[in-house]
């Protein structure tokens, strides 16, 4: 409510600014077209900049958001148009440059936490509206976040060179004659500016996406992102076009709410887009190759009915061990205030059902869990949607007993979630950056000792 | 013994007002420990015995009664602990665990109004404060942003502010907006303030009414005492429960020297402190004093002049209770949402006390029922009936004026508790002054159920009181040490480094809860003694609002 409208104003007012500074500050340049700069902004809000490259609670695209990865955390850069600290001097091709290919202004490759390796499906008249929108109707902000500190060797920025070579495709999107010019809208967003792949695709052992399961669902942390390929028992295959798009539109439909990192990117990039190009995308996403997932019976959607279990508890005394709660008595202490007595959720559906419902649904339990600790904050279409999280209150075992309860009475019944499970998610996630640099070194390590064979046999060679 | 039981400042009493001090003087870079006579609960333990308790009703059935602190329980029956001295019955009901009672509030935080703190001056009763509303605005409204105080301030001229209300106001039940409309222009009917998420605050959801305020808010969307001591120990405070203070010790220049506790095994221990600040309620708090008694305050700490516990004041209620002519629906929203605040203040106060009108939003459902069951209604009749009365039903009480008179006091009883600590005793009577606002206000009564074509009016009668547990008075601060206990921010006249925060310090009672005040007040105290103790000449300092901030 009033928290949108303010940013609303307040982007409205850094438009303002923005544009009395370009005005001002480009000298000689011929004034940037009013049409060319909205269209930009509106395209800047379709690739989610503002989410990496603003920190909590700063300056728009001032960046210093620290954004962890397997190999350590990447720092967001300011690009603002900031002459000293952001990326005020750069050029169009400069500007292209590092957002269709990881190419800084100096030359050296950004990391793919930066997710070129989507952008560069962006059309070059994208790219110059976008260029337009940041040169002309951003407010410069002064200051440089700190500088990316990774482990060696990723250090080494060229090593991201090697990197490019194998996995940048820089083709820019090609439509597909055969399809039409809606779904090639949809293609075109969905596999560029919106980067969903960034997130829904696995990845390999090298941290690129995974193209022969495009869309199949990948790690994001903690959470996991679901498959959303057109599946109809794994994927979205099942949804209708309207649900997608009210999914993305308000980050809720009764099967199903966004929380997370999807929350954050409904939050800040797609209630903004127009209707037209969510069903685009939505047409799209229905036609993207079914891939199953394995043991995956039902639609994750079509589990569990009405349920309550009060009856084996009331009137019974807490244990003494507050890790010995069972089910029932966590779902009525914690869940069943908002959620209702048999996890129906509220008449007017702003407490959403806990059955059928793909929260409940998955055999991959993460995300439930990490709505039990965080819980869910969107505010999008101008409505706030508040789940407190429970990380202070319940303990891992407590968040593993409730998880299996819900999946067990609501959702799911295979979904299975272990004590170890909720303190490896509280802390962040799956533990694999040091495997990750330990593969590079011990990678490093195996080149030296081809190259040492190699030089070993061509000694030998030579004297005999 | 092997820990170190000594610090900057020892806080007796976790409830809000000890524990947002205890938070302040942390946030300060000090280090703070903070005594509590209960155990900790959680809001989820609460809410699972409110939903296993087989007396809805009492709403102090949730909270868990402890015998090494125990506090007056009276359903269902009288515990006996706050002993009665009479003329009037004055049944005190607040909780001793950590957080204190606040977690079972209606979470109205209303600021005084400015004449309410010049009694004596303007109308010849009562006594003026030692400060003034002015003084005190910034420490209002910190208290308000760390609680999230939601309100209008259009709605709420009585009270000036400079800030506005950090939240806006709780959506306006369907039962109070129907009194709204109907009452005006006889009656403006607003929205109370409240500290009750209006939206996200705090990471607490807003209220989506539950008509559950009390015994506990199942959502969290109320602010209370446990978050205050959540905050405390974030800040660095170190809480230590199940430990009840019987003895303040003082040294030969009459400074507190260390604070004693018993355990629930009347295992003794000796805490040292620089600085003591008791915060332990309105009747506690007096108590520990008259305990610690010595050769030199045979009375009791800060009792050199027999104040201690004396100008006992709370809030009575007189009600009636009719049926409108249309559906309303209590119950849907917070249990206390709206009321009339135009008879708070005028020169009638010099003769008789003023008050607040306040509606009741809590669901006739139960109340209803236990009372046809009493009556042998059942079958079809008493579904009609349930669903008439649970349909329109409303109830209006006035929240009365109680003067400071030195006779209205809390002293030791000749009884003794668990540990062998002599339990509070209370001598209180509600006197003309009172009685006649509860006269006067019963013209409003009768003119307010007629614009709602009330029937069926049922007044509480001339002799029944009811209490609203807004302690106050018993360490009053003021500048006379013969009429007060403590100074104008807080010190005990008679010990240089002992502090009041709580209700307690309250001169007057004026006709709004006293939570808000106090936490306001426990600011003004705490900022004055971080800027004395950092060498800043008294009457040199300035207010300094929300300076630590939430």
């Amino acid at each position: 409510m009033g928290w949108i409208q303010a940013v609303k104003r307040c982007v409205g007012g850094l438009m303002v600014l923005g544009l009395a500074w370009g005005g001002a500050g480009v000298v000689g340049a011929a004034p940037a077209d009013p049409e060319l700069i909205q269209r930009g902004e509106y395209l800047a809000r379709v690739g989610d900049c503002v989410a990496c490259h603003t920190a909590p609670g700063g300056p728009v695209f001032a960046g210093g958001l620290e954004l962890p990865t397997p190999v350590g955390n990447i720092v967001a850069t300011n690009i603002t148009p900031s002459k000293t600290a952001g990326i005020g001097n750069y050029t169009l091709e400069q500007f292209d440059a590092a957002v269709r290919r990881g190419i800084r202004a100096d030359g050296k490759p950004l990391y793919p936490a930066m997710p070129y390796p989507s952008y560069a499906k962006v059309t070059d008249e994208d790219i110059e509206a976008m260029y337009a929108y940041f040169m002309n109707a951003v407010e410069p902000v002064e200051t440089r976040p700190p500088q990316t500190k990774l482990p060696f060797p990723f250090n080494i920025r060229y090593s991201m060179k090697l990197w490019n070579a194998l996995f940048l495709d820089e083709t820019p999107f090609q439509p597909d004659p055969s399809q039409g010019e809606e779904w090639n809208r949809g293609a075109y967003l969905v596999q560029g500016l919106t980067h969903c792949s960034t997130c829904h695709s696995p990845r390999n052992f090298l941290m690129a996406e995974d193209s022969s399961r495009d869309l199949a669902g990948g790690e994001v942390g903690p959470w996991h992102a679901p498959n959303i390929t057109s599946d109809p028992v794994s994927g979205v295959g099942s949804w209708s076009l309207e649900e997608i798009v009210a999914y993305m539109k308000q980050g809720s439909i009764p099967k199903s709410q966004a929380a997370g990192p999807m929350a954050e990117a409904i939050d800040h990039s797609f209630q903004y887009m127009t209707d037209a190009d969510l069903r685009a995308m939505a047409v799209y996403l229905k036609s993207v190759p079914p891939i199953a997932e394995d043991g995956v019976k039902k639609p994750v959607d079509s589990w569990g009915r009405a349920h309550a279990d009060f009856a084996s508890v009331r009137g019974k005394p807490w244990p003494e061990n507050p890790d010995e709660l069972n089910g029932p008595q966590l779902f009525d202490a914690y869940c069943a205030a908002c959620h209702q007595a048999s996890g129906q959720g509220t008449f007017d559906r702003q407490m959403p059902a806990l059955y059928q419902n793909t929260a409940t649904g998955r055999l991959q339990t993460n995300n439930l869990v990490m709505v039990i600790l965080e819980g869910i904050h969107r505010v999008s279409q101008g409505y706030e949607v508040r789940m407190p999280g429970f990380a202070h209150e319940l303990s891992d075992q407590q968040i593993a007993t409730l998880s299996n309860y819900l999946m067990q009475a609501y959702g799911n019944p295979d979904g299975q979630t272990s004590a170890e499970q909720v303190a490896n998610l509280r802390q962040g996630g799956p533990v694999s950056s040091s495997n990750l640099i330990l593969l590079a070194r011990a990678g490093m390590v195996v080149g030296l000792l081809v190259v040492l064979a190699l030089v070993v046999w061509l000694v030998r060679r030579r004297r005999s | 013994m092997a820990e170190n039981l000594s610090a900057d400042f020892v806080v007796i009493g976790s409830g809000i007002c000890g524990a947002l001090a205890a938070y302040k003087l942390a946030r300060a870079g000090a280090s703070v420990i903070m005594l509590e006579a209960g155990p900790r609960v959680t809001r989820a333990q609460l809410l699972a015995n409110f939903r296993n308790s087989p007396r809805r009703s009492d709403w102090m059935s949730p909270y868990p009664f402890s015998p090494w602190a125990p506090h007056p329980v009276y359903k269902p029956k009288d515990n006996g602990y706050l002993v009665q001295a009479g003329p009037y019955p004055y049944p005190a009901e607040y909780i001793r665990v950590v957080g204190g009672t606040t977690w079972h509030w209606a979470a109205h935080t209303w600021r005084y109004l400015p004449n309410d703190m010049r009694m004596q001056s303007l109308y010849g009763v009562g006594v003026d404060w030692p400060c003034t509303y002015d003084e005190l605005d910034p420490f209002y409204q910190e208290a308000e942003e760390i609680m999230g105080v939601a309100g209008s301030a259009e709605e709420h001229p009585e009270s000036p502010r400079s800030k506005p209300f950090p939240l806006e106001p709780v959506a306006e039940p369907w039962a109070m907006r129907r009194l709204r409309e109907r009452l005006q222009p006889e009656y403006p009917v607003v929205g109370n303030t409240v500290a009750r998420n209006s939206r996200t605050f705090g990471g607490r959801p807003a209220c989506c009414g539950s008509n559950n305020c009390q015994p506990i808010c199942p959502v969290d969307a109320q602010y209370h005492g446990g978050l205050a001591v959540d905050a405390a120990e974030a800040a660095g405070v170190r809480l230590i429960p199940n430990a009840v203070v019987y003895r303040l010790e003082h040294d030969e220049r009459d400074r507190i020297v260390a604070a004693h506790y018993f355990d629930p095994d009347k295992q003794s221990y000796r805490v040292t402190g620089k600085t003591f600040i008791v915060a332990a309620n309105g009747i506690e708090s007096p108590k520990l004093l008259l305990l610690s008694t010595s050769e030199r305050f045979p009375n009791g700490i800060a009792n050199s002049r027999d104040m201690v516990g004396r100008h006992l004041m709370d809030h009575p209620s007189t009600s009636l209770t009719f049926d409108a002519d249309e559906e309303v629906w209590l119950g849907r929203g917070p249990q206390s949402p709206s009321s009339i605040n135009t008879l708070r203040d005028g020169p009638f106060r010099a003769e008789f006390s003023a008050y607040r009108l306040d509606f009741t939003n809590i669901s006739r459902v139960d109340s209803t029922t236990q009372r046809l069951l009493l009556d042998g209604v059942y079958g079809p009749e008493f579904e009609k009936r349930l669903r008439y009365s649970a349909a329109r039903e409303m109830n209006v009480k006035t929240v009365l004026e109680v003067l400071p008179r030195p006779e209205n006091r809390i002293t030791l009883s000749d009884r003794k508790d668990a540990l062998g600590i002599p339990q509070p005793q209370v001598h209180y009577a509600i006197d003309a002054y009172t009685r006649g606002g509860a006269q006067d206000a019963k013209k409003h009564f009768t003119r307010i159920a007629e614009l709602m074509g009330g029937t069926n009016l049922r007044f509480t009668p001339d002799d029944a009181f009811a209490n609203n547990q807004h302690i106050c008075g018993t360490l009053s601060m003021g500048n006379d040490p013969n009429t007060s206990v403590c100074d104008r921010y807080g010190r005990a006249h008679d010990h240089e480094n002992l502090f009041f925060i709580g209700t307690g310090v309250l001169p007057t009672a004026g006709t709004c809860n006293s939570t808000l005040a106090a936490v306001a007040v426990g600011f003004w105290t705490v900022a004055h003694i971080l800027e004395e103790q950092a060498g800043v000449p008294s009457g040199k300092r300035a207010a300094t609002g929300a300076g630590a901030g939430t």
